[in-house]
């Protein structure tokens, strides 16, 4: 485990040599491949250390972090081409896969507080430094407020905790019982704000839109499943007061998924569409985790690394649209398919995995969460049913919108040629139904590269 | 070299900067409590000179503020021990006069709610002289008021002190009116750490005037009072780093150096079950990093309308801030080295 740590962190004097911008990428993709080829044991924590452990969600997650990561650095080169600070984006993003990394991977639950704070300045840097429109500020206003006024209460709880068991390891908080509802409370609420939940949500849209594309992949694949990780890891010992008050939670984000939901079918924007998306989705993850079943529990997992990889891809796509149009305007972006058929692939399949449509590892998400949910009360049947609907919905909408009908005609001329490297998270996205993560590195080999 | 800078290029100061030090260690070192009021009256003496300039208008004036508001404190603080000891016979901390001592320190100190003179005075003073006054001039006041203090007077003034620092600098504009209600707001948590133990204010205050030490000597070499300044340089790109993490660092975000002493005293509030002061500590922290990152919007984004033809002479100890800027980046990580 530390010698991935200390991969990352010689990484960092490769960022600002020359000529080493798609060095650093291949070497996070090489990373990659050697990460998924430590033992993997479902049942337990395994590669223990005096720090660092990992378990099933934590390997997923790194996992998801590093390639996400990747990925952002291919999106951003046309960075590299107008030479706007390249090296301090790579330093950037290798410092918050540096942050992520230790996140989830640290047994100290005060570390992981630290390194989760610490994934926050990168991303505003991200966020205000390479984004391209004056509302950014407000935008990273939001983000750093609403996260900080969340995870400040989360640094008393943990440090309440430490004083009461003396212990901080995560592995031994199960044998523990901190039933208080002000300490619940102060526990959860960061990672609810994080994931985000319904009333908590509104610097989830901000920041997506005014991200740069690295900024928004990021945030959309990793982000905020670090409050979905902290949910998973802080309920085990806060079991009696959630089966108490989880029903506040789960109406919250489901009904919010709801409004959500419906909300997307007004947004222009096409990065506003799937910043929202991002928050219906992420509303069944939060009622999965807050029903705390096993079928839950697996749900909410396999919906935060699907969910991650197709949000992270959609985000790709609107971005290259809108280095041909320059607008991420729906009215502007249609007829697509007259222009760039092939793109239509990739729409239509991050676009179908977005719906939970077969075979996308979404589908398998959703039914579990639907399971869950329901075996909870047969009430959520109506919300889930409707959430489901309305995401069926908007995927298409968002779909026929850009590729379908006259293109605008306003538009000029433009660079129809694209890069094909967005069919990676398709094939991950079916490849892990096959539990197999050595299946990635022959979709490698197949890799077309410029 | 440093003392040559901190007297403002003028070596005739440096006496005075001599006896400024000396007067702290004799108020501090002192046996009883006329040695500390000696202490703190030499200050006041030795401090006047530092400041006053007598080409500008505006330092004379500074100075008499200063004067007046120090000597009503000192006076204060003189009388109140004349009443202790002639009155009281035991060392009960919890009545009147502990009270009116400490509100005399308190006053010394610039601390809410005897805090108008403080950001008045700092306006009118160099950059180098407002360092003075935020950190080596608070001193001798925090370890006198460790010495017979009030518990529940002294928390009062503590949050009194958090929600004035952090609301009184939302309107300002003028980078030394900014440092001085952070510096008001900071002076909540010190106090709070000496009523918990000496060592722990020696530790927040060390790393504290260590960030400020950062930031002031960053502000002096570019010459920048206020807020447009910052907007209007063409700062090269290590200068607006060396400015955001030196911001982020006092707000107390992590990974910067700035979170440890702040998280440490989390710790002895939780210890000591202050919930609802740990709380107020906590979001006035937030309000405080709403006006650090309005500062530092400048080194956030890289595309902004710059004036080219405003070139920034720096002079070549560029290396001191570089190194600081290293410190305070990765001083979490070696601190670990230390203390384990």
């Amino acid at each position: 485990m530390m010698k991935f740590l200390f991969m990352m962190i010689f990484m960092i004097p490769l960022c600002f040599m020359k000529n080493m911008f798609w060095l650093v990428q291949m070497m996070l993709f090489f990373m990659m491949f050697l990460f998924m080829n430590l033992n993997l044991n479902i049942m337990c924590f395994f590669n223990m250390s005096y720090m660092f452990y990992c378990d099933i969600i934590s390997f997923g997650l790194i996992l998801l972090s590093i390639w996400i990561c990747s990925l952002m650095i291919m999106a951003g080169e046309s960075l590299f081409k107008l030479n706007f600070y390249f090296n301090f984006f790579l330093f950037n993003v290798i410092f918050l896969l540096i942050m992520l990394y230790l996140t989830f991977s640290v047994l100290n639950l005060l570390l992981f507080y630290f390194f989760f704070e610490a994934s926050l300045i990168p991303t505003l840097l991200l966020i205000i430094g390479w984004g391209y429109q004056p509302e950014r500020i407000q935008a990273g206003m939001y983000l750093l407020f609403y996260t900080l006024f969340g995870s400040l209460p989360l640094l008393m709880g943990i440090i309440y905790i430490f004083n009461d068991l003396n212990t901080m390891t995560i592995y031994f908080l199960k044998f523990f019982n901190m039933n208080m509802y002000l300490l619940y409370i102060s526990m959860i609420f960061a990672f609810l704000v994080k994931m985000p939940m319904y009333f908590v949500h509104l610097w989830l849209p901000k920041a997506h839109v005014e991200a740069p594309v690295s900024g928004s992949m990021i945030l959309a694949g990793i982000m905020l499943k670090l409050g979905g990780y902290g949910l998973l890891r802080v309920m085990i010992f806060l079991q009696e007061v959630n089966l108490k008050l989880n029903y506040i939670w789960i109406i919250i984000s489901l009904v919010g998924g709801l409004f959500i939901s419906m909300k997307c079918f007004c947004q222009v924007d096409m990065k506003s569409l799937i910043a929202y998306s991002s928050v219906a989705h992420m509303s069944m993850v939060i009622g999965g985790i807050m029903v705390m079943n096993y079928w839950g529990f697996i749900g909410s997992y396999i919906l935060m690394i699907s969910h991650g990889l197709c949000s992270s891809g959609m985000f790709c796509l609107a971005n290259i649209n809108y280095e041909r149009l320059h607008s991420r305007s729906l009215y502007i972006n249609s007829g697509m398919m007259n222009f760039m058929p092939s793109m239509s692939l990739w729409w239509f399949l991050l676009l179908s995995s977005n719906m939970a449509a077969p075979p996308s590892l979404n589908l398998l998400g959703e039914i579990s969460l639907i399971n869950s949910l329901v075996s909870w009360s047969n009430i959520s049947m109506i919300l889930l049913m409707m959430i489901s609907f309305f995401s069926a919905g908007y995927s298409l909408y968002l779909y026929s919108y850009i590729q379908h009908g006259k293109y605008f005609q306003g538009l000029y001329s433009f660079y129809v040629w694209f890069i094909s490297w967005v069919f990676i998270i398709i094939f991950a996205l079916i490849s892990f139904k096959y539990d197999n993560f050595k299946g990635w590195f022959y979709f490698y080999l197949i890799l077309n590269k410029k | 070299m440093f003392f040559f800078i901190l007297t403002n290029n003028n070596s005739n100061k440096m006496f005075f900067l001599f006896i400024l030090f000396f007067s702290t260690l004799i108020s501090i070192s002192s046996n009883s409590w006329f040695g500390c009021w000696i202490g703190l009256e030499i200050n006041l003496l030795s401090f006047i000179p530092l400041i006053s300039n007598s080409k500008n208008l505006l330092s004379v004036e500074t100075s008499l503020k200063y004067f007046l508001t120090q000597s009503l404190a000192s006076i204060n603080f003189l009388f109140m021990i004349l009443i202790k000891f002639s009155l009281l016979k035991n060392f009960n901390m919890n009545n009147i006069i502990s009270i009116m001592m400490n509100s005399s320190l308190l006053m010394k100190m610039g601390s809410a709610p005897f805090h108008f003179w403080f950001p008045n005075i700092v306006e009118g003073l160099s950059w180098m002289n407002n360092f003075m006054l935020m950190t080596w001039q608070k001193i001798s006041p925090m370890i006198l008021l460790s010495y017979y203090f009030n518990k529940n007077f002294l928390i009062f003034m503590i949050i009194m002190n958090l929600i004035i620092g952090s609301l009184g600098g939302l309107n300002q504009t003028s980078l030394r009116k900014l440092l001085a209600f952070s510096s008001i707001n900071n002076l909540g948590w010190m106090i709070f750490s000496i009523m918990i133990s000496e060592n722990l204010w020696l530790f927040y205050f060390l790393i504290y005037s260590m960030m400020i030490f950062m930031m002031i000597s960053l502000f002096f070499l570019m010459n920048m009072y206020f807020m447009n300044q910052l907007f209007i340089n063409n700062m090269n790109f290590f200068i607006k780093l060396n400015l955001l993490i030196n911001f982020l660092s006092l707000g107390g975000l992590p990974p910067f150096m700035g979170f440890m002493p702040k998280w440490i005293i989390i710790n002895f509030l939780l210890i000591n079950k202050f919930y609802f002061l740990t709380f107020i500590f906590m979001m006035t922290s937030l309000i405080i990093i709403y006006y650090y990152i309005r500062i530092i919007y400048s080194s956030f984004m890289f595309n902004y309308f710059k004036m080219k033809w405003v070139n920034l002479l720096m002079k070549n100890n560029m290396s001191l801030i570089n190194l600081s800027s290293f410190i305070s980046i990765s001083s979490m990580i070696l601190s670990t080295f230390i203390f384990m």
